[in-house]
C-alpha cells in the first residue's frame, strides 16, 4: 500500500517522462508534433490502396475493419516489446537514483496508451469523413475496454521489464511471440472465420475479446458483448497482480544486474 | 521498519552486510544461462562486511576509503538503489540524494523543461517544482538561457543546470557522492556555501569524496571505510591524517615492491649475461661481482620489514613525533637517514615562522644515518594551508646533485627573496634517494606565515612595472 502511495507521489515523473517520451520523439524534424497524427493517417492510406485495390477481401470496408483493430493493437503490442527494454534504457537512472523502480513501466505503458488515445482521433475522424459514422450509444463502452486493455498491458509489461534485466534474450524473444500473437487474436481476420471448435481456446486469449470489443463498438457500430471481456477483466487483474509481486521481487537486484 | 534506538539519530546502520557475485564470463543471454549452466562460475564478493553507524540530526559525515572499499556502495545501499544482504538501514525524513546529476536530461528540450523532468525524478511534484523554479533558475545563472533546448549549452553550463536542481531539492537527509567538483571555482564556491546553508537548516548530510579538504569543512565526523569495514572514525582532521599516512604506507609498499622487482629482474639478466658471457670455467668467482651487484637491491628490501614493524594499527592513531615537528606533521619513511633537527630561520639565524614577502629565508636540516655509504636528495616542499603547492625542489632538481650521506650532517637551503604572497603555508622536508624512495619525508613540519604590505593577490608576486602613455609610471601622481 505504502508503494502505491509511493507511486502516486512520483506522479509529475511519470507525466515528465510520458511528455518527454511524445515531445521528443519527432523532436527536430519538420512536421514535429503533426506525426503523432499523420503516422497511422498514412498506414490508413497503405491499408485502403492495398486491401481495395491488390487484395480484395470479402469483409465490407476492410481497411477500416482492420485499422479499429490494428491501433489498440499496437498499443498492446508496443507495450509488451518496448516494455521489455524500458528499464534497460534507463540503466543510468535505476543505477544512480532512487525512485519507485515501477514508474518506468507505468510510465511506458501509459505513454503508449497516449499514443493509441491520439490515434483514435484519426480513427474517429476517418469514420466521420468515410461516412461510415459513429454510434454515441456504443461509444461510452469504448472506456471500459481501454481500461481493460491497459490493465492487460501493465501487467505484462511489469512482467517483460523486470525479466529482461536478467535475461537480455527476452528483448528479442518477444518480438516473434507479439507477432504470433497478433495472428493469433482475430486483428486481420474476424472471429467468425476461426473454426467453432477452436474460438473456446480463443477466448481464453484476453486481447481475444479486447479487439472484439473495439472492433464492435467503432466499426460495427454497436454495444459490445461485455460477458466475453469478463475473461479478459480476470486476466487482466491476474497477470497485474502477478506481474506487480514480481517486479516487486526482481528490482531490488536491478541495480547490480544493469 | 525497525524500531530506532535514538530519537536524535537521523540514519541508523546495523551490521550492514552487502557482497556482488562477481561472474568470471558473465552471461545474461539465454544460451549462456542454459547452455554453460555448470560451467557459469561467479565469486561472490563481500564489498561491506559489517558496518554500523548513526548520524545524529543535522549532523554532517563523511565516508572516505579508496576505491573499492565500499563507501559508494553503503550510499548506495542508504539510498535504497541497492539493497543490503543482510543488516538494517533506518532512516527519519525524507531522503535526496545527489549521486547522479542530470539524471533524464533531454538535450532537444530546453532548459525549463529539463528542469520539471529532472526535478521530477527526484519525487517532486509539479506543485513543489513550480515553487522552486525561480530560485533554480537563479542558483544555475542560466536566466538568458533557460528557454533554450539542452543542447546549445557548454558542458559547463550543463552540470550548472543539473546541480541547481539537485541542490534545491529539500530534503531531510541529504546524500552526495562527489559532486562538488562542478563548473568553474565561482560556482564550486557557491555550491559549497549552498551545502553549507543546507547544513545550517538542519539537514542531515552524508558525503562520500575523495576532497579530504572538502569533508573538513562541512564535516564533523569521517568515517574510513577500509576494505568492508569501518578501520577508524572521528574529527576529519584526525581521521584523514591517519588514512594519508596510511595510504601513502601502501604507495611506497607498492613502490618498493616494483623496485625490488626490478632490481631482482636486474639481479637475473646480470646473472643470464653472465652464464652467457663466461662459461662454467670462471664459475668460481662470481662473489665479488654479485656483492656490489646486489647493492640496489637492498634499500628496496629492509624498508618493507621495517614498514611493517611501524605500520600503525588499527587503534594507534598517531606516531610519537619529535619535539622539532609540528603536532600537525605527518612522517613516513625508512628512517635510514633520519632528520634529527629542522629549523626555519632568517639570515640571521634567528627562528622565526613569520615573514614578509620578498625575505629571504633558510631551512635547516640535520640529520643522522647508521649507513655511510648512501647519497641523499634533500628536498622542501611549500604548501600553502588550502592544499595549493605553493613550491618545492631538491638537490637533485636544482643542483643535478646527491648529497654523500654521513654519520651525521647538516643541509642548508636559503631562499634568497621569496615572492609568496601573504597566507598561512605548510612546509615539508625529504629526504629520498635517487630512485624516490623514502628514508624520511616530514609533511607540514613547520607552520609559517607570509605577511606583506602590497595588497596584489595571488599565490606568488611576479614583479612588474606598469607604463601609461609611454611613461614608466613611479609612484603616487595623483591628488584626491
Amino acid at each position: 500500500m505504502s508503494k502505491i502511495q509511493e507511486i502516486y507521489h512520483y506522479r509529475t515523473m511519470i507525466a515528465s517522462l510520458i511528455k518527454r517520451d511524445l515531445r521528443g520523439r519527432y523532436k527536430g524534424s519538420v512536421l514535429g508534433f503533426a506525426w503523432t497524427f499523420l503516422n497511422p493517417l498514412l498506414q490508413l492510406g497503405v491499408y485502403t490502396v492495398v486491401f481495395s485495390v491488390i487484395m480484395r477481401s470479402g469483409i465490407e470496408d476492410y481497411y477500416l475493419f482492420l485499422f479499429v483493430a490494428l491501433i489498440p493493437w499496437i498499443f498492446f503490442s508496443s507495450s509488451l516489446t518496448g516494455g521489455s527494454s524500458c528499464i534497460i534504457s534507463q540503466k543510468e537512472m535505476v543505477k544512480k537514483i532512487y525512485f519507485p523502480r515501477e514508474v518506468l513501466p507505468i510510465a511506458h505503458v501509459t505513454c503508449q496508451l497516449v499514443n493509441m488515445l491520439l490515434s483514435l482521433i484519426v480513427v474517429f475522424a476517418v469514420l466521420l469523413v468515410s461516412g461510415k459514422g459513429i454510434n454515441p450509444a456504443a461509444l461510452p463502452f469504448l472506456v471500459p475496454v481501454v481500461l481493460v486493455e491497459y490493465l492487460l498491458a501493465l501487467g505484462i509489461a511489469f512482467i517483460s521489464s523486470s525479466v529482461t534485466v536478467y535475461l537480455r534474450d527476452l528483448e528479442h524473444i518477444l518480438i516473434i511471440i507479439a507477432m504470433a500473437w497478433q495472428f493469433l487474436t482475430p486483428v486481420m481476420y474476424s472471429i467468425d472465420m476461426v473454426p467453432e471448435q477452436l474460438r473456446p481456446v480463443f477466448w481464453l486469449n484476453p486481447m481475444s475479446s479486447v479487439i472484439v470489443a473495439y472492433r464492435d463498438v467503432l466499426y460495427y457500430k454497436q454495444i459490445p458483448h461485455l460477458n466475453t471481456l469478463l475473461v479478459a477483466v480476470g486476466l487482466g487483474i491476474g497477470l497485474l497482480i502477478i506481474g506487480w509481486l514480481l517486479f516487486g521481487r526482481l528490482e531490488r537486484h536491478f541495480a547490480e544486474e544493469l | 521498519m525497525g524500531v530506532m534506538t535514538d530519537e536524535k539519530n537521523a540514519i541508523e546502520v546495523r551490521n550492514l552486510k552487502k557482497g556482488f557475485k562477481v561472474y568470471f564470463d558473465k552471461g545474461s543471454t539465454i544460451k549462456e544461462k542454459l547452455v554453460s549452466k555448470n560451467r557459469r562460475k561467479y565469486e561472490k564478493r563481500e564489498v561491506l562486511r559489517g558496518i554500523s553507524f548513526s548520524v545524529k540530526k543535522g549532523e554532517a559525515i563523511g565516508l572516505i576509503g579508496h576505491n573499492g572499499c565500499g563507501k559508494s556502495t553503503t550510499l548506495k545501499l542508504l539510498s535504497r538503489i541497492m539493497y543490503p544482504d543482510s543488516g538494517q538501514i533506518e532512516m527519519r525524513g525524507r531522503v535526496s540524494s545527489l549521486i547522479e546529476l542530470g539524471a533524464g536530461f533531454h538535450p532537444d528540450m530546453s532548459g525549463r523543461e529539463n528542469i520539471y523532468i529532472n526535478a521530477s525524478i527526484f519525487g517532486l511534484t509539479r506543485k513543489e517544482i513550480d515553487r522552486r523554479l525561480n530560485d533554480i533558475i537563479e542558483f544555475s545563472e542560466l536566466e538568458e538561457f533557460i528557454d533554450n533546448p539542452v543542447r546549445t549549452y557548454s558542458s559547463g553550463m550543463y552540470m550548472r543546470l543539473a546541480f541547481s536542481v539537485a541542490i534545491n531539492v529539500d530534503a531531510d537527509i541529504l546524500l552526495v557522492d562527489e559532486i562538488l567538483a562542478v563548473g568553474d571555482i565561482n560556482f564550486q564556491e557557491k555550491c559549497f556555501d549552498r551545502m553549507r546553508e543546507i547544513k545550517a537548516m538542519g539537514t542531515t548530510i552524508v558525503i562520500v569524496s575523495h576532497s579530504l579538504p572538502q569533508i573538513e569543512q562541512i564535516c564533523e565526523r569521517t568515517i574510513w571505510i577500509d576494505g568492508g569495514v569501518i578501520r577508524d572514525e572521528g574529527i576529519p582532521k584526525y581521521v584523514h591524517e591517519h588514512y594519508l599516512k596510511e595510504m601513502e604506507n601502501k604507495r611506497l609498499e607498492i613502490l618498493e615492491r616494483e623496485e625490488r622487482k626490478k632490481a631482482e629482474e636486474k639481479q637475473r639478466e646480470k646473472e643470464q649475461r653472465e652464464q652467457e658471457a663466461k662459461p662454467e670455467k670462471e664459475k668460481e668467482d662470481p662473489g665479488q661481482e654479485k656483492d656490489q651487484e646486489q647493492q640496489p637491491e637492498i634499500p628496496a628490501q629492509q624498508p618493507e620489514q621495517e614498514n611493517i614493524q611501524n605500520k600503525p594499527g588499527p587503534e594507534e592513531k598517531k606516531e610519537e613525533l619529535p619535539p622539532f615537528c609540528s603536532p600537525l606533521s605527518i612522517r613516513i619513511g625508512n628512517k635510514k637517514i633520519q632528520f634529527t633537527d629542522v629549523k626555519l630561520m632568517d639570515t640571521d639565524g634567528k627562528e622565526k615562522t613569520v615573514f614578509k614577502s620578498g625575505e629571504s629565508f633558510v631551512v635547516q636540516m640535520d640529520y643522522k644515518s647508521d649507513e655511510q655509504d648512501l647519497l641523499g636528495n634533500f628536498g622542501i616542499g611549500i604548501f600553502r594551508d588550502d592544499g595549493v603547492h605553493a613550491y618545492g625542489t631538491n638537490t637533485l632538481i636544482e643542483h643535478d646533485s646527491l648529497v654523500p650521506i654521513k654519520e651525521k650532517g647538516r643541509v642548508v637551503i636559503t631562499v634568497t627573496d621569496n615572492c609568496l604572497l601573504p597566507a598561512r603555508y605548510m612546509l615539508d622536508v625529504a629526504i629520498h634517494s635517487k630512485d624516490g624512495i623514502r628514508y624520511d619525508d616530514i609533511r607540514n613540519i613547520i607552520p609559517f606565515r607570509i605577511t606583506a604590505n602590497k595588497k596584489d593577490i595571488g599565490l606568488c608576486r611576479l614583479d612588474n612595472f606598469w607604463t601609461v602613455d609611454g611613461r614608466r609610471m613611479e609612484k603616487r601622481e595623483y591628488e584626491d
